[in-house]
């Protein structure tokens, strides 16, 4: 039965994985993300939730547990933040490179140094070549439902990669908003048990995972490659199915368009700023400009035709990165571009949680059009 | 005392889940050690391996192994037996955990890993095939390596002395720490039968000669391991509850500089070098004898 509570970005994560009925949990603490892991340990203590409670020695311990059990065929979650993220980087390929269909919450904040526990994007954006399934959530009912489609998306004999949910830190993680929360009974049979036919560590079935390949290298690569334009699809299909279940679709699973039908000038942004932009948007509308937004929910696959049938028809394009490049620019901005193969104004904003807010976006609603990165301090 | 469980090699069980066909180097100790351990272990064995030489076993799309193998990366063999000790619960699955991984992935790089999961006493064999280098990448400067050796970034000789890495893991309380090495292969055999008994971690130093990195014959893999325990350089031991007690103990030591001047590694050591190694080597064992070759490291 659903019910409806007031809780945190960081307890719809951990909701996620439990109504997903994971049964391994590596973890390491690091703020904002600690929460998540608490929450569980209490649940699992408390005889509410079944699973194993791995507190590791380090970040690169959980994505190398969460790897090993998921090769035995377990249903594995955790979750990180910033260094932590950066720590697993080299186990990131290798949980991708094995096909294992891991689940990891990121609450983003920004990089070091100096120290910062506000959020932005570097930390998640440095793991977008590592072949793992990315979303960007921009409410925490968002991050819930993430965390279960994710299992579904993950999990499908089609696609068989990691994925990374991203949530902004504080904002998200430490605000509390009303969630509704499905029912388990719903849940399960939505989300059938894991039961993988590529990975099994059994002496029953001897296989060699994670060995020597020479000249094969690049067409494991390129399945990997496959298996990400697959879960376009894959992702919009169980979009589908949980918004028949639920009401919620998350757009097509891929994009959020907002106000774009007569739109002349468009802001690309992601993540919960996509709140405020929104709340800009209605405002500027009501006075007849013709404004609107499109929220990018997934970052891996990069869901470029999706952006170029959103914004071939719009004349002045923005894009807002809350990350940078130094050397190149905003992230998402050259790679907005590179799909639309024209320029598009480059915001670098709200890096280790520097507030924007609505007088700034109605601000940079007016600086549109020119093919230029600006920063909005 | 209880009986062994193998006293003379043809004790030693037929059965092979390591075969032939794989690319290790002719005279490979390392090789050897796994497949002796898995002759004991048996055929319901996960084996987890950490980079080193043995990750070249499985060259795709072959593989020597008839039991399950994961390769993870270098420093991570620890945190992966910690998981699947878990995973393979919730599947029901019965099985040793054997992580097997060279020296350099287990005193260096992945000694964080492997403490995380000896402090959690997590039931599984972790075996450090140890040559005494990181012997993949071609003999560079481990925390293994003993003092004097030359390596392929230290020419002129290691200064420092090898880590003790069995008194490390002791020190985790763990139930069992052992040294062997395959040139006495009923000791290292009924040392891997009692990791596999006992509840909870068991360690494993595994001197493993290595032909390449070491500079000797291939064909002499075998007696340098020897030669290695004969001279007292190499002690086999084992460490229950913060005992240690001598395994073996050579009748009439042999002098150090007929195992040195076999290898390529000490050949710049002059005669006064080789006196001094004699020395510590005598100071250590006539200490070790007053000690009835048992000793309480811990309280």
């Amino acid at each position: 039965m659903n019910t409806r509570r007031m809780i945190t970005g960081n307890g719809a994560a951990a909701w996620g994985a439990r109504l997903a009925r994971v049964e391994i949990i590596p973890n390491f603490p690091i703020t904002p993300q600690t929460a998540i892991i608490e929450e569980i340990s209490l649940w699992i203590a408390s005889g509410k939730m079944d699973a194993d409670f791995l507190p590791m020695e380090s970040e690169h311990s959980v994505q190398s547990a969460l790897a090993a059990a998921s090769s035995v065929g377990t249903r594995v979650f955790s979750a990180t933040s910033s260094q932590g993220l950066m720590l697993m980087t080299e186990m990131m390929f290798v949980t991708s490179g094995l096909r294992l269909p891991v689940i990891m919450v990121n609450v983003s904040r920004g990089l070091s140094a100096p120290i910062t526990l506000w959020s932005d994007h570097n930390d998640v954006l440095v793991q977008r070549d590592s072949g793992w399934l990315q979303i960007f959530c921009s409410n925490n009912q968002e991050v819930l439902d993430s965390v279960v489609m994710g299992y579904k998306i993950a999990e499908n004999s089609n696609v068989l990669l990691p994925m990374l949910i991203n949530l902004d830190g504080f904002t998200l993680s430490a605000t509390r908003e009303p969630v509704e929360i499905p029912g388990q009974d719903e849940i399960d049979d939505f989300l059938p048990a894991y039961n993988p036919k590529h990975t099994i560590l059994d002496p029953k079935e001897p296989m060699s995972m994670g060995g020597v390949v020479f000249n094969e290298y690049m067409y494991f690569r390129s399945q990997q490659r496959m298996a990400m334009c697959n879960s376009k699809d894959i992702i919009t299909a169980v979009c589908a199915e949980w918004e028949k279940m639920t009401g919620r679709g998350w757009g097509r699973g891929l994009v959020e368009p907002y106000c774009l039908e007569d739109s002349e000038r468009v802001l690309v942004i992601c993540g919960s700023e996509s709140a405020i932009l929104k709340y800009t948007v209605d405002k500027l509308r009501a006075k007849g400009e013709k404004v609107g937004m499109l929220r990018l929910r997934t970052m891996r696959p990069f869901p470029c035709e999706e952006i170029v049938d959103a914004l071939s028809d719009v004349e002045k394009i923005g894009v807002i990165d809350q990350d940078i490049s130094p050397g190149s620019g905003g992230i998402i901005a050259t790679e907005v571009k590179a799909c639309l193969g024209r320029g598009v104004t480059s915001f670098i904003a709200g890096l280790g949680g520097r507030r924007i807010g609505a007088e700034k976006y109605e601000k940079i609603f007016g600086r549109l059009g020119r093919d230029v990165e600006e920063w909005i301090f | 005392m209880k009986d062994p469980y193998l006293k003379k090699l043809t004790d030693i069980p037929m059965e092979d889940y390591l075969v032939g066909g794989h690319v290790a180097c002719q005279g490979c100790s390392a090789s050897l050690g796994l497949r002796l351990t898995l002759k004991v272990l048996g055929k319901d064995t996960i084996v987890i391996n950490g980079s080193g030489c043995m990750t070249l076993l499985p060259v795709y799309p072959t593989t020597p192994l008839r039991v399950p193998w994961i390769h993870l990366a270098i420093e991570n063999s620890g945190a992966a037996g910690t998981a699947l000790y878990y995973a393979l619960r919730r599947k029901n699955i019965d099985a040793n955990i054997l992580a097997y991984a060279g020296d350099g992935a287990t005193y260096d790089i992945g000694l964080q890993s492997l403490s995380g999961a000896a402090e959690k006493n997590i039931d599984m064999i972790y075996i450090c095939y140890n040559n005494q280098s990181f012997g993949n990448t071609g003999h560079q400067r481990a925390s293994s390596t003993p003092r004097a050796s030359s390596t392929s970034t230290t020419p002129l000789g290691k200064v420092e002395v090898a880590k003790d890495m069995p008194a490390i893991m002791a020190a985790h309380r763990i139930p069992y720490v052992a040294t062997a090495c395959p040139s006495y292969p009923i000791d290292f055999l009924n040392k891997v039968k009692k990791a596999a008994e006992v509840k909870g971690m068991a360690f494993i130093d595994l001197l493993v000669p290595c032909p390449v990195g070491w500079g000797f014959d291939p064909a002499e893999g075998i007696n340098i391991g020897r030669l290695a325990v004969r001279t007292g350089l190499w002690k086999l031991y084992e460490i229950t509850d913060g005992k240690v007690s001598i395994s073996y103990i050579p009748k009439k030591r042999k002098r150090v500089s007929e195992y040195l001047s076999a290898q390529g590694r000490f050949s710049h050591l002059s005669e006064g070098d080789i006196r001094r190694i004699q020395a510590e080597v005598d100071q250590e064992w006539d200490e070790l004898e007053e000690r009835g070759y048992g000793y309480e490291i811990m309280v």
